[in-house]
């Protein structure tokens, strides 16, 4: 299965439902995208990622430099 | 004294009784039927807060929109659901200034939010009904969550205890990021514990007293404690807390639904979002802080606490309405004591009204730039509208009729180019800055000429009679 916001590959089942077999949820290790079996996903382009694009993402809040301790 | 709810429970009763709750007792699917509930209250009159009693595939409730609308707002402050929102402003106010009112310390057998607790195999989807808001949203959120935190460098300095409202994006069965943005509270205390590259003890509470939200939404400033707040807007009545499990210096509502607690992985930022957000846009993803959850516990029966967020207006907007607009009037009266009221409800507070009764030509003015010297109206505020001391800014109708009768464009419109802007707020550009407009819709008084003056219309003296025979009537014929 590929992520529908980045197509990795990197997909896997996160959790299954509590009550039935009724549905699972999917997560993408490499954007964090998850969804559940039920749903009708359309990612619009304007939200979709290229995962080598991931990490040039802003950081919120930024990192401060390390004190020392 | 004005009624004070104990928990979540105790309002959602007030709600049912009064017809401000409804009930869905088939079972719906998560996705698309609880936020398209949650709009659908929006879109409504009377908006009404709605309890699904059945999620499919899980095990627990979920309650929307407790807060949305100005009858659910009212009550909440324990005022009749017809109040007025000037009268809600005026009641907030009054209790604002009973400010602090120290919480009660409930030892752990007493607090509601322990009857159960999960260490081991830790699963957010067995305990919350969790689903995906808007559709475009990056995956299920947590929209209404009270977050609690301490600062690193002071941890028992409870004045420096953090209760803030933060977006939070489940990632994992117990692994969920965290919006901290840098001019919010939490990033001051994570920055503190970043630096030393350690992690920042967090709970997370789900499922308040209704005034426990709608502090943790409210802008105080970083030294006051929201929960000494909640007992003023409770009218002088304490609210409960009790210590964390797992941090002896974090304390969370005694009664909430559940509650979360772990720590911010230290200098970890993760992919999250997009997420619709308060403006009626998404915002896009970001690389964001990662909370680990190692701890849940919870209320026998919880019931999931959640909010839809839209195009305003959205359950989102009453907790950003006139808990914005009472600490924009207290900055404000202070300095200036001819300012009556303040209406910061729009977007919080990009859009500002402000009633001020002009002491002399091209006084009004000075109202609006002190709105912009304060922190909150630095970045947020972008269009001021100042009208006469006779106009209620809440409502809108009279704000047009100054708008429409009082403004002379040439004269009375004013741009200031290039200042600081709310980055959330699309038209800002670069995301940051804005221009500032003020609009002055006061009379003019001298010396500021004023050739032509008019009588204003006067209401005959019997009409407050004559609205409470209609009034009546009305209410005889509804039965």
């Amino acid at each position: 299965m590929k992520c529908p916001r980045c197509d990795s590959d990197t997909v896997r089942v996160m959790t299954k439902s509590p009550v039935g077999d009724v549905w699972e949820v999917y997560v993408c290790d490499t954007c964090c995208y998850s969804w559940r079996s039920t749903e009708d996903i359309n990612v619009h382009d304007v939200f979709k990622l290229k995962p080598e694009d991931i990490c040039k993402l802003q950081h919120i809040p930024p990192i401060p430099p390390l004190k020392s301790k | 004294m004005a009624k004070a709810y104990k928990d979540l429970r105790e309002f959602l009763a007030t709600l049912e009784k009064e017809g401000q709750l409804v009930k869905i007792k088939e079972e719906v699917n998560p996705e698309p039927s609880i936020g398209a509930a949650g709009r659908a209250c929006a879109n409504m009159k009377s908006k009404p807060a709605v309890l699904f009693e059945k999620v499919k595939g899980y095990k627990y409730s979920v309650v929307t929109n407790v807060h949305g609308s100005w009858q659910n707002h009212a009550l909440m402050l324990g005022m009749p659901k017809d109040a007025t929102i000037k009268e809600q402003f005026f009641e907030l106010n009054r209790r604002w200034d009973k400010f602090p009112v120290p919480p009660v310390v409930v030892p752990r057998e007493k607090a509601a939010c322990k009857e159960n607790t999960i260490t081991e195999n830790i699963n957010l989807f067995e305990v919350l009904p969790l689903y995906r808001i808007n559709d475009q949203d990056g995956g299920f959120f947590l929209s209404k969550a009270s977050v609690i935190t301490a600062d690193p460098e002071f941890p028992n300095d409870s004045n420096k205890l953090n209760v803030g409202t933060y977006r939070i994006q489940v990632k994992d069965v117990d692994r969920v990021g965290i919006q901290a943005l840098p001019f919010h509270d939490i990033a001051i205390q994570l920055a503190k514990a970043e630096a030393v590259n350690e992690p920042l003890p967090i709970a997370i509470a789900l499922g308040n007293a209704p005034l426990v939200t709608f502090m943790a939404s409210t802008p105080v400033s970083y030294i006051q404690n929201e929960y000494e707040f909640v007992g003023a807007l409770q009218d002088g009545v304490p609210t409960e807390i009790t210590k964390a499990d797992t941090a002896d210096n974090l304390y969370v509502p005694a009664h909430a639904e559940v509650v979360l607690e772990g720590y911010i992985m230290p200098r970890v930022r993760t992919c999250e979002g997009p997420f619709g957000e308060f403006p009626g846009s998404y915002s896009g993803a970001r690389l964001q802080c990662e909370i680990k959850i190692t701890r849940i516990t919870h209320r026998n029966n919880p019931i999931f606490e959640n909010l839809y967020l839209g195009m305003p207006w959205t359950e989102i907007d009453y907790l950003m309405a006139l808990n914005t607009s009472v600490p924009m009037y207290k900055q404000l009266k202070e300095t200036i004591p001819e300012v009556q009221a303040v209406n910061s409800m729009y977007t919080h507070g990009i859009g500002e009204i402000i009633s001020v009764k002009s002491r002399y030509g091209g006084f009004a003015k000075s109202a609006a730039f002190r709105m912009l010297c304060t922190t909150h109206g630095t970045a947020y505020a972008k269009i001021i509208i100042l009208v006469d001391e006779f106009v209620d800014p809440f409502d809108l109708d009279q704000v047009m009729w100054a708008l429409t009768t009082r403004v002379k464009p040439s004269k009375d419109v004013t741009v200031i180019q290039n200042c600081a802007g709310m980055p959330l707020d699309p038209s800002s550009n670069p995301a940051g800055m804005h221009d500032k407009l003020i609009i002055d819709a006061t009379t003019p008084v001298a010396p500021e000429p004023n050739p032509r003056s008019v009588e204003l219309l006067k209401p005959s003296p019997e009409t407050p009679k004559w609205e409470e025979i209609i009034k009546n009537l009305m209410a005889a014929s509804a039965k």
